[in-house]
């Protein structure tokens, strides 16, 4: 009976909404706009995640020196290149079929270029890597022309960097001090690599006056496990501190560092809006219960529970809110998923990435939306229980 | 009448628990006292009011505005509350109950018929109707049953879909009648059920509230300012400055 009573006070609350369409509609649309900002930031903070996890395998070590586990401010001296090299065959290292080992030195240089002719410059990743570098990574594919050779000054770009910069293969362009001739365009799922130049190694070392400059070297592993057993190999082959992180390590330590920089932003803002959509909210229902007094009046009147004045104007809040909410996923969804956001990455070189309305994204900024429906309602829901009967019955209804 | 005897069976299918009747009137105040408090100042509405009713009576009360009228319809109905005496309807004791219970009492023993109809507008006369049988432990189907009989006994019977926005005033008070008695209540009260209707529908909807006295032995208190209204009960007690000054009684 209980559950009647509830059921008609709600229906006369909804039915009678079109009596308040501009205020209700306001409070739809503010909590939409709650909604859509959280959900933005999480989208940038969730893709930008993915971007970096997308580009991190486990059965790719990465070693690093100088006491840092980024790439940046790592240097691994040359003896301990060398002595890397020639480790034994029974270290889970992995090696092709000629049994060489799958090993890649590194360095990153910065390069500035110019998005159009005469246009702004923007500072990309440049790495210099052997052979052997593109096929360690996982997930890459070569789309167009071929990979760079040693001597040349040949660089094979991400599909990233093609699309926003207009590159093709063939063209050439002045990275430093010199012209490069792109030879070849990857694509590796839309992940951090894709805002890479690659180049050789050598060729980049004598261009930017890096010689003998190491940086990281990565190594294929032949299972995650042999990450330990090269930890173990690395103190006994140097005194010199290295560091063997897995890839994926390393792009889930940088994109937790940006990530949770991009949620310190992004959920206060949210609150604060969410605090004053809240208030709104509990406007809209005030007028709400004010509107509907003699309704409430008269069917308490009958003898309805105060219990059913309560849960109908709460459900109603709550319903505002869950179109507004539904209407806020709709717009992240429309205007931010997989739109693209670039920011500084770890080697001080841009990378781009699209923002992801994944699944997660949705409840955090939908759970948002609701707790503003479910406070914002609560206090006008109390106060429709107590509307003052006596009076109301005498006004006309 | 005919129409009282066809009534009373379906609404007999369910009858709300025996309630055993003490001697003596149906409503009793005794030494009624309520005041209210305004701004810091306390105005004194009835200070003693003393009001026996029996069972099955039709009881107008007039008086001029300010004079109580309101305050006791309210407080008979249970949603306003005596500042001290006794108020019993029945064998209970409303002056003891709480709000929940007053409620639940108002649910199951009374009926009230107000002047501006108090419609819900977004509901059809027979989902109107059909509000007070919500509270009452009956199938979808008997609610039906109920709200085709009540809605015939008013005259209305063919306009269950109709919303009171299209009816005329005086339809609507059928309809607000037909409410008020759909759950078989003892009492019926009336807060000026004319007040905001032509003469001829005025007549019709008193008719209405006579037949529901006379045939189905509702006790009936009506607040009115109209006098004719007032003439078609059968006693018509005076208010004034919260005392009751004359009773008068219906001719014949």
């Amino acid at each position: 009976m209980s559950f009647r009573q509830t059921r008609v006070m709600i229906r006369a609350a909804l039915t009678s909404l079109p009596r308040r369409l501009a205020l209700s509609a306001s409070m739809a649309l503010s909590v939409a706009l709650v909604v859509s900002t959280l959900a933005g930031f999480l989208a940038m903070a969730r893709g930008f995640e993915l971007a970096l996890a997308g580009a991190g395998s486990p059965l790719v070590a990465v070693v690093l020196g100088g006491g840092t586990n980024q790439e940046s401010g790592s240097a691994i001296p040359p003896g301990t290149v060398h002595a890397l090299s020639v480790l034994p065959a029974d270290t889970g290292l992995a090696r092709d079929a000629a049994g060489h080992l799958l090993m890649s030195r590194e360095i990153v240089v910065p390069v500035d270029l110019a998005e159009a002719e005469g246009g702004a410059s923007r500072t990309l990743a440049l790495r210099g890597m052997d052979a052997a570098g593109a096929v360690l990574r996982d997930g890459v594919t070569l789309t167009q022309g071929h990979l760079f050779s040693g001597g040349a000054r040949d660089i094979v770009i991400g599909a990233r960097i093609a699309r926003e910069f207009n590159l093709h293969v063939g063209d050439v362009l002045r990275l430093g001090p010199v012209d490069w001739t792109v030879a070849g365009e990857f694509a590796a799922g839309g992940s951090a690599f894709e805002s890479e130049l690659w180049a050789d190694l050598e060729t980049v070392r004598a261009t930017f006056d890096r010689q003998g400059e190491v940086q990281s070297v990565k190594l294929r592993l032949t299972d995650p496990a042999a990450l330990i057993t090269l930890r173990e190999n690395l103190a006994k082959i140097t005194e010199t501190p290295l560091t063997a992180v897995s890839e994926a390590e390393l792009y889930a330590g940088q994109s937790g560092r940006t990530a949770g920089l991009i949620r310190l932003f992004g959920w206060p803002l949210a609150c604060l809006m969410a605090i004053g959509a809240t208030a709104g909210a509990l406007n809209t229902m005030m007028s709400s219960v004010s509107d509907r007094t003699v309704e409430i009046a008269t069917v308490r009147a009958l003898g309805f529970s105060r219990f059913s004045a309560f849960l109908a104007t709460w459900v109603e809040a709550v319903i505002l809110a869950i179109i507004g909410t539904v209407l806020g996923l709709a717009l992240s969804l429309i205007a931010f998923n997989g739109w693209q956001a670039s920011t500084i990455g770890a080697n001080n070189a841009r990378m781009s990435f699209d923002l992801a309305v994944t699944p997660d994204v949705m409840v955090w900024a939908g759970l948002l939306g609701l707790l503003i429906g479910l406070i914002g309602g609560a206090l006008p829901a109390l106060a429709a229980t107590r509307v003052p009967l006596t009076a109301a019955l005498r006004a006309r209804g | 009448m005919s129409t009282a005897e066809t009534m009373s069976t379906p609404l007999a299918q369910t009858p709300l628990p025996d309630m055993p009747v003490p001697e003596g009137p149906y409503i009793a105040l005794e030494n009624l006292r309520k005041a209210y408090r305004i701004g810091g100042q306390t105005i004194p509405i009835f200070s003693g009011l003393d009001l026996a009713i029996p069972r099955g009576d039709f009881v107008a009360i007039m008086g001029p505005s300010g004079s109580g009228k309101s305050t006791l319809l309210n407080m008979l109905a249970g949603i306003d509350r005596a500042d001290g005496g006794t108020l019993r309807i029945g064998n209970s004791r409303l002056d003891q109950m709480g709000e929940g219970a007053r409620a639940a009492w108002r649910a199951h023993h009374m009926g009230i018929v107000f002047q501006f109809y108090n419609l819900l507008p977004m509901l059809t006369a027979a989902e109107n109707v059909e509000l007070p049988l919500l509270l009452k432990p009956l199938s979808a189907r008997e609610r039906r049953a109920r709200v085709a009989k009540v809605l015939d006994l008013v005259g209305l019977a063919g306009r269950e879909k109709q919303r009171p926005g299209l009816m005329s005033g005086g339809q609507q008070q059928r309809v607000g009648i037909a409410r008020a008695i759909v759950s078989d209540p003892d009492l019926l009260l009336c807060d000026e059920p004319t007040g905001d209707l032509d003469r001829a529908s005025a007549d019709a909807v008193l008719d209405m509230l006579r037949f529901l006295n006379t045939e189905m032995k509702k006790t009936i208190v009506m607040v009115t300012h109209d006098p004719q209204a007032a003439l078609q009960a059968r006693r018509t007690l005076h208010l004034d400055k919260g005392q009751f000054l004359e009773e008068t009684r219906a001719a014949g």
